[in-house]
């Protein structure tokens, strides 16, 4: 004959305690309920097999480097801002903040929610920069469109431009990583043996004339920090680079 | 000749050749295929190609999805299935020496009208003809082709270009070096970036539409008439700004304050009243405004 513990309160008590230990009057109750003993056992073997899952989710370098570069790009996030928060006496962390960010994603559940987070911000801000783009650029009447000169805008529309250095300065980095992630991809692609086809030569194209767009756009962005379209279309260049990368790689790992 | 010596010159060759004839590859010529699918009501038609060919893509008025196609050879293989209205098309590699000639396949379908497609190949033409319905059409150096399409229409290469005549609906293109052109649009709103990439608008704006045009390099050229109706902003930052239209713009009139930029070149007009809304931009191509009319 079960106890007088009902089974709600084993269920309530599961959530309480954990599985383990159990309160005495509930081992009680189980002892005498096959119902309550299944539910029980049920518990134990998810609990045993998501201690089975891999420990992390991390995703790939170029999924945070995408999504960093969008950010900086747009002024979302600045790296001063991100320095503040890490000691300075600990150049190496500072060095890396992003490493120390993705550092903290350590459980499964929250590095989902955080790339959840991430690309449900990046997706927004993707659709802000649409509508941010036009916010910026010279006014000039269409009498003088072909001209740019600044000094005709009137006055009290004149903002100075905020600098940022640091902004530009994690792009660099990105592009440093992305250009870290492109030798590993020579490197294996020199390991492979099997013949390029025609995609092959084309992506390959496509790299040569993205990388000579990134450098003709890192060297205008470190004179020109302030200049918010020339690091928009450097971003979305770290963009399209990113991508084109995980194509090739992807496209190696399928054919070897 | 006599007929005596015929038969002792061709009969060797004719036996060799018999003798022979199961050792030839069985991929020597290409294979056809043709499937049917019966649907009920809008179709959601999924062609992921491994290999190189073309997906060519036309309508109808049956309730009917005809798939009719060839491949290379043997060594990649068609496959596909019917979930209800959903139908899956795939090639997937079998032989994994299959050279990359031999893992061709195109790839043609005849869809109803009001179809969802989403199209992958890597580098032959995606075509596709009056269909109404969502899109995802994906190639690596493959050009894609539409026309008459209507929906919203996600168009991603990395060297194919776009060609897009009559299209309707919504439009998101994106591509490192194709370029992309709009042909007589009715689209509402487009999105088009590419980076080294030439971008072409020759066609009506729809009121209220929003169209935004960046290329890196290229040259981002806009054809429009006299009758439209929209607010311009065009800038660069390296590139020149080329307006053979001046005398039709007027100085925008919105009351947005435009805040200035020494950076960046380039200016803000209206046509018209102002209904849509057109942005324009280059790194260090060239921006052209021209008046069609």
């Amino acid at each position: 004959m079960p106890s007088p513990l009902q089974c709600h309160d084993v269920l309530e008590a599961i959530e309480l305690h954990d599985l383990s230990p159990l309160p005495e009057p509930v081992r009680d109750h189980l002892s005498d309920c096959l119902e309550c003993q299944g539910i029980v056992a049920d518990f134990e073997c998810i609990l045993s097999t998501a201690h089975e899952l891999p420990a992390e989710a991390e995703p790939p370098a170029r999924v945070w480097l995408s999504l960093r570069a969008q950010l900086v790009a747009e002024g979302v996030i600045r790296e001063d801002a991100i320095r503040a928060t890490i000691p300075a006496e600990n150049p190496v962390v500072r060095a890396s903040w992003w490493h120390g960010f993705s550092a903290l994603l350590h459980g499964r559940v929250v590095a989902i929610a955080a790339v959840g987070v991430l690309l449900f911000t990046a997706a927004v801000f993707e659709v802000r920069r649409n509508s941010v783009l036009p916010v910026h650029p010279a006014i000039t009447s269409p009498a003088v469109a072909q001209k740019s000169n600044p000094t005709q805008f009137p006055t009290e529309l004149q903002v100075p431009a905020q600098p940022q250095p640091t902004a530009a300065q994690v792009l660099r980095d990105s592009g440093a990583t992305l250009r870290s992630q492109e030798r590993e991809l020579h490197t294996a692609q020199t390991a492979g043996t099997l013949p390029t086809s025609p995609v092959d030569d084309s992506l390959q194209q496509d790299l040569v004339t993205l990388d000579a767009f990134i450098a003709d756009c890192e060297q205008h962005v470190q004179a020109n920090p302030e200049d918010q379209l020339a690091r928009q279309y450097l971003a979305a260049a770290y963009q399209q680079k990113a991508q084109l990368l995980a194509e090739m790689l992807d496209r190696g790992r399928s054919v070897n | 000749m006599s007929l005596r010596w015929m038969g002792r010159t061709m009969l060797p060759v004719l036996g060799v050749g018999v003798l022979l004839w199961p050792a030839l590859p069985a991929n020597a010529a290409p294979r056809h295929f043709e499937k049917h699918f019966t649907v009920q009501g809008k179709p959601v038609v999924v062609i992921q190609n491994i290999g190189n060919g073309r997906i060519e893509v036309k309508s109808w008025r049956n309730a009917e999805v005809v798939l009719t196609g060839t491949q290379a050879s043997n060594k990649i293989s068609v496959d596909s299935e019917q979930v209800g209205d959903r139908i899956d098309v795939s090639s997937n590699l079998i032989d994994p020496t299959a050279q990359p000639t031999e893992m061709e396949a195109n790839f043609q379908l005849t869809v109803p009208e009001e179809t969802e497609l989403q199209l992958k190949t890597q580098t032959g033409l995606i075509y596709v003809e009056q269909v109404i319905g969502d899109m995802t059409l994906e190639s690596v150096a493959g050009d894609v082709h539409l026309k008459a399409v209507n929906g919203y229409i996600i168009v991603t290469t990395k060297s194919g270009s776009l060609v897009c005549t009559s299209c309707a609906g919504k439009l998101n293109f994106n591509s490192i070096s194709g370029n992309a052109q709009l042909l007589q649009p009715a689209l509402s709103n487009v999105n088009l970036f590419t980076t080294s990439g030439n971008i072409l608008f020759d066609g009506d704006f729809v009121r209220t539409g929003l169209y935004t045009m960046n290329s890196g390099k290229g040259v981002v050229e806009v054809r429009f008439s006299s009758n439209d109706s929209f607010d311009l902003n065009a800038r660069t930052a390296t590139g020149t700004v080329d307006n053979q239209a001046a005398d039709f713009i007027k100085p925008d009139s919105h009351g947005i304050k435009h805040l200035a930029n020494k950076y960046t070149k380039g200016f803000f007009g209206t046509i018209g009243q102002g209904l849509a809304k057109v942005e324009l931009s280059s790194y260090s191509g060239t921006i052209r405004l021209l008046r069609r009319d």
